[in-house]
């Protein structure tokens, strides 16, 4: 197991180059391509400064190079191990511990390292909010309908669970959005951000001042956080939903949960620890996929909501091409969607011991 | 003891008739039917001039003088659908000559076709157009460019909010029929999925037939091929790419297709692996024929039904994403697109709940239609499946 385990990760390590590799030529090959000269606009900008400031991106990023060897610069800041630079800009030497550089970003004048440590936590909160949730009501639907096969409730879950699953996540945020936070219908939910600027100041927990309900860090950040968990969940839970049903109604039907009813085993017994657990096995190799899907999500939802996370960075960074942030943001989400496929391979031998990876 | 048939039925024929029990099928079929319709016959059902018109005694038809080249290209390769879905050839005969017949149409509408460069839609509301003996006009009276700059305070209008204009569906930002821009924005929902999907199911064919076939080193490259393209999310690098190569339907059909095509090559090859082991492949092998021929004549044929299933939900997944990207203001600039009417729906501050509505309304039922089909076609192709699900039995 171990050692499957460390020829997958070794595995990764192309993988991760070929997405850099792929969205780096994107960027090369497209007209104009990056060059110092498209970097910096600034028409107020004196002539002489203009010459600096390309001057500099020429000397740290290498613009004026072939692309082959941009990208090669690209590859020696980011890796934790490579060659290390003097303040020229020349090589000097080699190192293991030199720590990796995701460079600085053009458009914000920030580091990306910095950039995306503000982000990534608010995206990842909106995804471990949504993954419990998806599941917890794709699994009561998925095996209520299953119980009920041919019922009135498994056809109309079945066809409502497959009208969910295409509404775009676009439209449902817009109606969400339009219906319950808009002052003209309902004004019942925040339109943007995750938290209000009140709440900055709020103890954590609601709690009662003066008589006066104050809801507190908490409830409020709840409160920010229902339209977009609802407009990401309900697209995964319709999706796994079927898929439960699927897999309970196999496992009900085989000879093993007959033998366990035969054997004077109670109904719920047999449901949920003979069948339940054997029905886990497609839900596992379905959650590999959830995560980059619930990435993609995040970018609609972040921009309809106005939260400041990953998604909404991406779409800025392409749109100002801004191309440190560009590469960064797909290696990040490229680590995260293969770290997804490991963690869901390894949940498979948990659930099922036959399963073995040598 | 049950009498033995024997059934004569193809399998296509048996698969075509198992898809088309089900009523949700049918509803799936009968608004892409509604769409094509609106797609091919888009100029006569919204469009500022009249169809018909007689003046002084002479008839005219100014509706056919503006129309664009794409119009007459996309009636023609309509026409041609219609005549040889009536005769009895092979596919592959009728498929040959629909594409060589569409190029056709193609390079001659381009050589011969002028329509006038600049339209100015205000002209058709004047009297040349106007004080005339009778005329007969398209049900919906505006062209989906036509930006009503001539009734002064033209903004986002609810639906028949206007005393003196019917807008069925209100008007959009800059006061252009909602539903006129919705008829003619479906050609390009349609075509987007279609063709997108179709460059898909090419590169994912071959990659994948290839990486079946051939295992081994092949395999082991490509996989990591489809890894990488699986990996990174396909909204994402749609994004990049459109951001970096500008915006064009052509451009955003190929882009779409060359990011999708990872499940196609997944599930190929992986249909390749057990056939590559038959009897009849080997022997196809043994006799010498060229790869080309054992691929795709001999192992595609038994390997190609089920992807029927994805191509449906392919499509489903290239109009999605094309509204998306419009929706994120990165679509077409000036066409039609209900993902981009969609977005005007929150721009400003006011919710104008019919730019969410309809166009959002349209782009849902066309991805429901095909996800229902798709789910009709497993059901049909796998009886293990379906019985599983409850479907039949």
């Amino acid at each position: 197991m171990l050692t499957y385990l460390l020829r997958r990760v070794l595995l990764m390590i192309p993988t991760l180059l070929g997405i850099t590799l792929v969205v780096f030529s994107v960027m090369v090959l497209s007209p104009g391509g990056i060059s110092a000269q498209t970097l910096v606009e600034g028409s107020d900008m004196k002539p002489q400064e203009k010459q600096a400031l390309m001057a500099y991106y020429n000397q740290r990023y290498g613009l004026d190079q072939p692309a082959p060897i941009q990208y090669l610069r690209w590859l020696n800041n980011v890796s934790p191990i490579g060659f290390t630079q003097d303040a020229e800009g020349d090589y000097n030497g080699f190192s293991f511990t030199k720590g990796m550089d995701l460079g600085m970003s053009f458009m914000y004048g920030r580091p990306v390292r910095e950039i995306l440590a503000e982000r990534i936590p608010i995206t990842l909160l909106l995804n471990a909010v949504t993954i419990p949730l998806i599941y917890l009501i794709a699994i009561i639907v998925g095996v209520k309908a299953a119980q009920d096969r041919g019922g009135r409730f498994d056809v109309f879950s079945n066809v409502s669970m497959l009208a969910l699953w295409s509404v775009p996540t676009m439209l449902a945020g817009v109606l969400l959005l339009g219906f319950f936070a808009s002052v003209q219908h309902f004004q019942w939910f925040p339109t943007a951000g995750i938290s209000s600027r009140a709440a900055q100041d709020m103890p954590f927990l609601p709690h009662l001042l003066n008589g006066e309900f104050v809801p507190g860090f908490l409830l409020d950040r709840v409160w920010h956080l229902v339209l977009p968990v609802i407009c990401l969940s309900y697209a995964g839970f319709a999706g796994l939903a079927k898929l439960t049903r699927t897999s309970v109604l196999e496992n009900l039907h085989a000879d093993y949960a007959r033998t366990a009813r035969a054997k004077g085993l109670a109904e719920p017994d047999v449901l949920w620890r003979h069948v339940f657990r054997n029905s886990l096995l497609p839900l596992i190799t379905v959650s590999a996929g959830l995560l980059p899907s619930l990435l993609a999500g995040s970018l609609i939802v972040e921009n309809i909501f106005s939260i400041n996370g990953m998604g909404q960075l991406a779409v800025e960074a392409v749109k100002g091409r801004d191309r440190e942030l560009v590469l960064s943001i797909t290696w990040i989400s490229g680590f995260l969607t293969l770290i997804g496929y490991l963690i869901a391979d390894f949940c498979y031998t948990l659930a099922d011991p036959r399963v073995s990876y040598d | 003891m049950t009498k033995h048939e024997v059934s004569r039925e193809s399998f296509s024929r048996r698969i075509w008739r198992k898809t088309w029990q089900g009523w949700g099928v049918k509803l799936g079929f009968a608004w892409i039917a509604v769409l094509i319709f609106a797609g091919v016959f888009a100029p006569f059902l919204a469009n500022s001039m009249p169809l018909l018109m007689s003046k002084d005694g002479v008839i005219s038809a100014p509706v056919l003088d503006y129309l664009t080249k794409e119009d007459v290209v996309v009636l023609v390769m309509f026409a041609l659908l219609v005549i040889l879905a009536g005769v009895s050839w092979s596919v592959g005969k009728r498929l040959l000559i629909f594409v060589v017949g569409a190029l056709l149409a193609t390079l001659l509408v381009n050589a011969l076709l002028k329509p006038p460069s600049v339209v100015i839609y205000d002209q058709f509301r004047s009297t040349v157009y106007t004080e005339v003996d009778w005329r007969v006009m398209p049900p919906i009276t505006y062209a989906p460019q036509d930006y009503l700059r001539d009734f002064g305070d033209t903004g986002l209008e609810a639906p028949l909010e206007a005393s003196d204009r019917t807008h069925w569906m209100g008007t959009e930002e800059n006061g252009a029929d909602v539903l006129s821009r919705m008829i003619h924005a479906s050609r390009i929902a349609l075509s987007i999925g279609l063709i997108a999907t179709g460059i898909a199911l090419v590169i994912g064919v071959i990659l994948g037939g290839l990486m079946g076939y051939f295992s081994g080193v092949v395999d082991m490259l490509g996989m990591r091929l489809v890894e990488i393209f699986e990996s990174i999310p396909t909204l994402f690098l749609l994004l990049t790419f459109v951001a970096f190569f500008g915006r064009s339907l052509y451009m955003m059909m190929i882009i779409i297709g060359v990011t999708s095509w990872s499940g196609y090559a997944r599930y190929i090859r992986a249909e390749f692996l057990k056939l590559r082991q038959q009897d009849y492949v080997q022997a196809a092998v043994a006799g010498g024929l060229p790869l080309s021929s054992i691929l795709f004549r001999h192992m595609l044929p038994n390997g190609v039904a089920p992807l029927l299933v994805g191509v449906s939900f392919g499509v489903a997944s290239a109009i999605l994403a094309e509204a998306t990207l419009s929706f994120l203001g990165l679509g077409l600039v000036d066409a039609p697109s209900w993902g981009q009417m969609l977005n005007q729906a929150v721009k400003s501050s006011m919710f104008n709940w019919w730019m969410a509505v309809f166009p959002g309304g349209a782009i849902f039922l066309t991805v429901f239609a095909y996800n229902l089909i798709g789910e009709a076609f497993r059901d049909a192709i796998d009886p293990k499946l379906s019985r599983n699900a409850g479907v039949n039995g």
